[in-house]
């Protein structure tokens, strides 16, 4: 028999347990698209700056806050799988929860690579160096 | 012929009957013509898109023919470029997606145990659309009026300017109306995994196959609108002066190559991800124990679904970004090969751990593994910007997608029709045969393409229709041809296998392999309605699992019988808790019409016959409307216990 994780139930369903599972790949779709953008308008329109603020810093900070979002889903999925420990084959629901954690734990370690990969850039290249 | 399993206890003699009588078709033309039944549905794409195959490699052979010796004169310059603009543009949209969406037809359903897709007549007219977009294309060759601008059909160079006549229009408008199909596909894939799984088949119980159709549909979904703006906007800048791509009239030509690898780049994967769901469903009934990693598995799947968008750029390395913007596609093209790798390791762990039967479908996998490990190799190198300038539009580049589409795509195909042959045919196939065929397909495929990277990085230009004697380049591309050939040799080889099977081959039992998903519970072929008995899954195994078998023999109840109409169970998105029945439609001639009208809008827009083209944009919408008019009383729900 299966024993339910009473007060944090929530954690097995519903939206929190979505942001655990795809929050990284959000963060880095908005991360790539941000960054990307922000270097290929304000360079095509010659400037190195985007709304007073230095580009690079704009760039940076579209590589740091994904990157954060990225770290909050990473914690909610690793929440979430010790949180489903003891699910039993049975349990269809804390069996799917628990498969679902794990799927995020990697991905959001995944996605947070690239993001910090990307960013790395941002220290080593002048943004419209071509 | 059918091989049919014992009906299971509680189940009548009636209820088998009501049951035939409700889901058979009677073998007449009409009944040819208006089929919805998946599996039929499913052969149709499987044949079609083989058909649309051996075209496409007719044409591979002779542009190899041409390329045998420096300077020969097989083909024309203009039939050439009309040769690989077809070649490509044929094995990416004409064969292997619809051949993938073929697999996905006829199994989706039976792994997932239910009755039919979800939109059985919606999945009549994508089949339909598709054969006509297809004939739309090809028949455009033999008047010599095919594309001529390769499968990417770069502007300016496909531009009116540039390619007049209708070569280019062809390809717009065959990709327009071969998009309809794909995306009415797709939306059939996503909502029948979603929606019509056997009751307790969680998400963590779903067959990977099924996970990987899933996650390759919401791709298509999200990328080909990409593809079809392009395409829509060509056809304006082409036909009717728009200036989209034309930087004279302020519009830009990078525009083309963005909107094109937005969809370009998630199309590899979406070509190669169902067939890697094809090698997870082939390997536990050839190693005897399920696929290691079951969800690192679906964690590759989604992560590449995911990040395949984020890597477009690295298609336009060459054309002047700023490089800060190349390192974040640079980042996500290398990550993605992790995934891809989470993958590879988790096979070879299964063929490791697991006891091998070394049947055909067998040495196809480890063959698909030894070459797209290969592809991935020179796909990680592409990733680095600077190696990627050196090499770019070179015979280097067009050996890696081969190793990669070939070996990723076409060796799963290739284990997967030997695999589900005794399914789809209820016929055996020629095991000698079937060895033959393999180590020609294999031998031929690497004598083929390995050379090319050689002489891609000896200098040679892809796309070229002839070159002078250059050192490296003349015996290189010899062996490539002779390779070729032998590739075509064992391709003939596969086909005569399968015609053999039909003509000669010994009846298939139920499950002549042992396999673990629900498609071996059924006869082979199955029967019209899949299951006497809907079944409820206990384990990600249930075809080796005593409870499923079990619960169908104990569960034969109305309520999973469901012999009173044409009816299948609806169950919930997460955790398939059994919801209610519906009813299924009847097999109708409407998406045949739907999609005859749509052939002559697309040819009348072709040829500029605009009054005809309007007459049938509203017989287009004469039929839609008369397929969506209510015409019985709404679905009486029937209770079902959870």
């Amino acid at each position: 028999m299966t024993t339910r994780p009473g007060p944090h139930a929530r954690l097995t369903g519903g939206l929190l347990l979505w942001y655990g599972v795809l929050g990284g790949a959000v963060a880095w779709a908005v991360h790539v698209l941000a960054a990307w953008s922000l270097d290929e308008l304000a360079c095509a329109a010659g400037s190195e700056r985007v709304a007073a603020v230095p580009l690079w810093q704009a760039v940076g900070l579209a590589v740091v806050i994904p990157g954060l979002f990225t770290v909050g889903s990473l914690l909610v999925a690793a929440l979430v799988w010790r949180r489903t420990a003891r699910a039993g084959e049975e349990d269809r629901a804390f069996g799917r929860s628990r498969m679902l954690a794990v799927v995020g734990v990697w991905a959001n370690l995944l996605f947070l690579t690239i993001i910090v990969l990307g960013g790395v850039a941002v220290l080593v290249l002048p943004p419209c160096q071509r | 012929m059918s091989t049919t399993t014992t009906p299971p206890p509680g189940v009548s003699e009636q209820d088998l009957a009501r049951l035939a009588e409700h889901w058979g078709e009677r073998p007449s033309l009409r009944g040819w013509f208006s089929t919805v039944d998946h599996k039929k549905i499913g052969r149709r794409y499987l044949v079609t898109a083989g058909f649309f195959f051996v075209l496409a490699g007719l044409s591979a052979l002779v542009m190899r023919t041409q390329l045998a010796r420096p300077e020969a004169g097989v083909v024309s310059p203009q039939e050439y470029n009309q040769l690989f603009s077809m070649h490509g543009t044929a094995m990416i949209f004409l064969f292997a997606t619809p051949m993938l969406f073929g697999f996905g037809n006829f199994l989706v359903p039976l792994m997932i145990g239910a009755r039919d897709m979800a939109f059985p007549r919606l999945n009549a007219f994508g089949y339909w659309v598709f054969l006509f977009a297809g004939l739309f294309m090809w028949a455009s060759l033999p008047f010599g009026a095919a594309p001529n601008n390769g499968w990417f059909a770069y502007v300016p160079l496909s531009g009116e300017q540039h390619n007049p006549g209708l070569h280019m229009d062809v390809y717009a408008l065959g990709l327009l109306f071969l998009g309809i199909s794909t995306t009415a596909a797709s939306i059939n894939f996503i909502v029948t995994a979603l929606k019509l799984r056997a009751p307790g088949m969680s998400l963590n119980r779903v067959p990977l196959f099924v996970w990987a159709i899933v996650a390759t549909a919401f791709m298509v979904i999200f990328a080909l609108p990409a593809l079809n703006v392009d395409n829509a906007m060509l056809f304006l800048d082409r036909r009717f002066g728009t200036h989209f791509f034309d930087p004279s009239g302020g519009g830009n030509v990078l525009l083309w190559q963005h909107l094109f690898w937005i969809f370009g780049h998630p199309d590899v994967y979406i070509i190669v991800m169902p067939a890697l769901g094809i090698v997870s469903a082939v390997l536990p009934a050839f190693t005897r124990r399920g696929v290691v990693g079951y969800p690192l598995i679906v964690l590759s799947i989604v992560s590449i679904a995911i990040i395949s968008f984020g890597v477009w750029v690295h298609h336009m390395f060459a054309t002047g970004l700023p490089q800060l913007s190349y390192s974040f596609f640079s980042a996500a093209s290398t990550i993605i090969t992790i995934p891809s790798g989470i993958q590879i390791f988790a096979w070879l762990a299964t063929m490791l751990l697991g006891r091998l039967v070394l049947r055909v479908p067998l040495l196809y996998v480890i063959g698909f593994v030894v070459t797209f490990v290969l592809g991935g190799f020179t796909g990680a190198m592409f990733a680095l910007t600077a190696f990627d300038q050196q090499v770019t539009d070179s015979y280097f580049v067009v050996a890696h997608f081969h190793y990669v589409l070939i070996g990723g795509a076409v060796f799963p195909m290739l284990a997967g029709i030997y695999y589900w042959l005794p399914k789809i045919t209820g016929r055996m196939y020629h095991e000698r045969l079937g060895r033959w065929a393999f180590w020609l397909v294999f031998a031929g495929m690497h004598v083929t393409f390995f050379p090319m990277h050689l002489y891609g990085l000896f200098g040679m230009p892809r796309r070229v229709y002839t070159y002078r004697s250059e050192p490296g380049w003349d015996g290189w591309n010899l062996v490539s041809t002779v390779g070729s050939y032998l590739l075509a040799v064992g391709l003939l080889l596969v086909l005569v296998g399968v015609v053999h099977a039909l003509r000669r081959g010994r009846p298939a039992p139920p499950d002549p392999w042992e396999g673990d998903s629900l498609e071996w519970a059924t006869a082979s072929p199955p029967e019209p309605y899949n299951f006497p008995v809907l079944p409820r899954v206990h384990s990600l195994h249930p075809a080796w699992d005593e409870r499923t078998a079990e619960s169908v023999r104990a569960g034969a109840t109305a309520d999973r019988i469901l012999s009173d109409g044409r009816r299948t169970l609806v169950t919930s998105e997460l955790d398939a808790h059994p919801e209610r029945a519906v009813q299924m439609p009847e097999s109708t001639l409407m998406p045949l019409v739907l999609a005859g009208a749509l052939l002559v809008f697309f040819t009348s827009m072709l040829f500029a016959w605009y009054p005809v083209a309007a007459v049938a944009a509203l017989a287009v919408a004469a039929t839609i409307a008369v397929w969506l008019w209510p015409s019985r009383r709404p679905d009486e729900e029937l209770g079902v216990s959870g």
